[in-house]
């Protein structure tokens, strides 16, 4: 006897299912969970100097962390900037994602264009270009002194408004398509209701305008923020050797120091750091507009 | 409650006029419709009285005030939208609330108006809802109760009804004129369907390319239409092409000789027919125009049947009669006798295109 399957003709099962899963899985078992793992047990080891690792069973590396001054200003300042970057990506993104999204125009798509462009380059490149922009005697100084504005070339390269501009300028693109998407989805014409209920445009945007664009606000902002924690290139390049990053910690901790296990360490304050305030600023941008 | 005056209203975007000239007088607490083809120039208007389009010429009062320059939220004017435009994030309380909370009304006070608009729209009890637990027809009574809690010198509605099952439609129509009267509000409602146009209106204005055809009460448009274009749009007619060549008497291109009235000066012209003034058989052979044509279709309407006669090559008419069971029905192929009287015929001269 032939059993009738249950199973309307041509509807994947279960397993058909579970097995296109299998590759994403493996690739993220393989590629980040494992990784992370062994990364975690490496910074409960010991360093010796001289040697690379012992085998120990120690939190001494995040002791050193949070008792040394030299961290926690480092964390300090990595936090500072990627908020900083983050409020500023918000507050410039925002109003060219809502410009970007209502537009009319026939060369929308090209306007699109021109603000990915900037990810066709690399970051490395373009903080090249900044530090041209930004020297003593680049773009920026030669046209203020030229101008008048200024008598003596103000200091840009290696301070931190300059990784802040570098970091801002990568991570702009980012909130503003997030957003654009977001605003895209929201009727115009509810945003007229409002104004012929009597809210004036800013008690509109508070009102209904922010808090129907929240997801994409929550999307933005955790993107461009665990970008610019995790920036490299561009502190590297705009800030110098003596304005220290989380980013550039962990590679010269593993690469220049060989200590392995503290950087372990360094690798996961900087992860949890990153999720902490991820999730408190989601909170935070959910309890004022929800 | 206000009377509201465009006077010139005029919308250019580059050479394009979308609206020519408008100059309209809205009594206080009139329902006016806007009705006409889509690209009319009804919806622009609509949204230059709300605001959201400036004009490039002309000017609106509301009273005795010129709004012409006000951005829409200082018109005090409500508005309903085809798509209902309810707050998603707000609830149904929050959303009729909004307008009284943006006048700066007191908490009590908002709760009690509120309540009272709900009831009005018979949704007390939803309050507490979001838009998106309500039904269609729901969603539509509570943008209304929004537009109305603010006591709005002018009520203006962008095909409400548009988004509608066609049963809900018939009932929401009846509703929300009742309210406009109960209120005594002044009314501008803009639609494509005529029927709901005559439903509801005190008044209607036809437009078409931007401009006013004919303003005026049901049965002047639909008996005394001022033109071609509005004898067409209201209701139905039949045209038959030809010339007046003498005074009351007419010829059509397909060689008919009728009678019209005395009034229509002669030339080039064509006349409109409407379906119900127009007699089949025996009795129409008293009647001042009568032809002898055969039934090409029947449209079987219910209560009505629609009888297409063609009078000859060219001229062909469209005759509507009640479906009486003991009656004789028509059946395609029949030679048939088809008269109407001379008022029936709607003269108008044929503009040099």
């Amino acid at each position: 006897m032939a059993t009738v399957s249950s199973r309307p003709v041509g509807e994947p099962g279960n397993l058909t299912a579970a097995g296109l899963l299998v590759p994403a899985t493996i690739f993220v078992a393989i590629g980040l969970l494992v990784p992370i793992a062994i990364l975690f047990r490496y910074s409960l080891n010991a360093f010796v100097p001289g040697q690379l690792m012992v085998d120990a069973l120690t939190i001494d590396n995040y002791v050193k962390f949070f008792t040394d001054p030299f961290y926690l200003q480092v964390l300090w300042r990595t936090v500072r900037v990627a908020i900083a970057c983050t409020v500023f990506c918000l507050l410039f993104g925002f109003p060219l994602a809502y410009v970007l999204a209502r537009t009319q125009s026939p060369y929308k798509n090209l306007l699109v264009m021109a603000i990915v462009l900037p990810l066709f380059v690399g970051n490395a490149v373009r903080a090249a270009g900044w530090m041209v922009a930004f020297g003593s005697k680049g773009f920026v100084n030669s046209t203020l002194m030229a101008m008048g504005v200024i008598s003596q070339p103000i200091e840009i390269m290696y301070t931190e408004l300059a990784v802040v501009i570098g970091i801002i300028a990568v991570n702009l693109p980012f909130m503003v398509l997030t957003l654009q998407s977001v605003i895209e989805g929201i009727d115009r014409n509810v945003e007229e209701a409002a104004f012929s209920l009597g809210a004036p445009p800013m008690t509109m945007a508070t009102r209904v305008l922010f808090p129907l664009a929240l997801p994409g606000i929550l999307a933005g902002v955790i993107l461009t923020f665990i970008l610019a924690m995790n920036a490299y290139a561009t502190p590297v390049l705009l800030g110098g050797p003596k304005f220290q990053t989380m980013g550039p910690l962990v590679f010269s901790t593993f690469a220049q120091q060989n200590n392995w296990p503290f950087g372990g360490a360094v690798s996961f304050i900087l992860m949890t750091a990153t999720l902490i305030l991820t999730v408190a600023s989601s909170l935070l941008i959910r309890r004022r507009y929800a | 409650m206000a009377s509201l005056t465009l006077d010139a209203l005029t919308k250019r975007y580059g050479d394009n006029v979308v609206v020519k000239s408008v100059s309209l007088d809205i009594r206080d607490g009139e329902f006016l419709v806007l009705l006409g083809p889509s690209g009319c120039g009804k919806t622009t208007t609509l949204r230059m009285i709300a605001g959201f389009v400036p004009p490039s010429g002309g000017s609106m009062r509301i009273g005795d005030k010129d709004i012409t320059t006000l951005p829409p939220w200082k018109r005090n004017a409500g508005l309903v939208f085809q798509s209902y435009a309810l707050f998603p994030h707000m609830t149904v309380n929050e959303n009729v609330g909004f307008g009284l909370d943006m006048r700066k009304v007191d908490r009590a006070e908002i709760t009690s108006r509120v309540a009272e608009a709900l009831r009005l729209v018979r949704l007390e009890g939803y309050g507490e809802r979001y838009p998106r637990q309500l039904s269609g027809g729901q969603q539509q009574r509570v943008a209304l109760a929004r537009a109305l809690v603010i006591r709005p010198d002018v009520l203006l509605l962008d095909e409400p009804l548009s988004n509608l099952d066609a049963k809900l439609r018939l009932e929401v129509r009846l509703e929300i004129r009742a309210l406009q009267q109960q209120l005594g509000l002044t009314t501008v409602m803009v639609t494509h369907d005529q029927e709901e146009a005559l439903t509801m209106a005190d008044r209607l204005v036809v437009m078409s390319d931007g401009a006013v055809r004919q303003v005026g009460t049901q049965s002047d448009l639909y008996e005394r239409p001022a033109d071609l274009f509005v004898a067409d749009f209201v209701g139905r007619s039949t045209m038959i092409s030809g010339a007046v060549t003498a005074p009351g008497a007419f010829r059509s291109d397909g060689g008919l000789s009728l009678s019209c009235q005395p009034s229509a000066a002669a030339g080039p012209a064509t006349i409109a027919l409407r379906p119900e003034r127009l007699t089949l058989g025996a009795a129409a052979q008293g009647l001042a125009n009568h032809a002898t044509g055969m039934v090409t279709f029947v449209s079987y309407l219910g209560a009505l049947l629609d009888v297409h006669v063609r009078l000859n090559d060219t001229d062909h008419v469209v005759v509507q009669i009640p479906n009486r069971s003991d009656g004789h029905v028509p059946a395609v192929g029949d030679t048939i006798e088809v008269g109407w009287p001379a008022s029936a015929c709607l003269v108008f001269p044929r503009e040099a295109a």
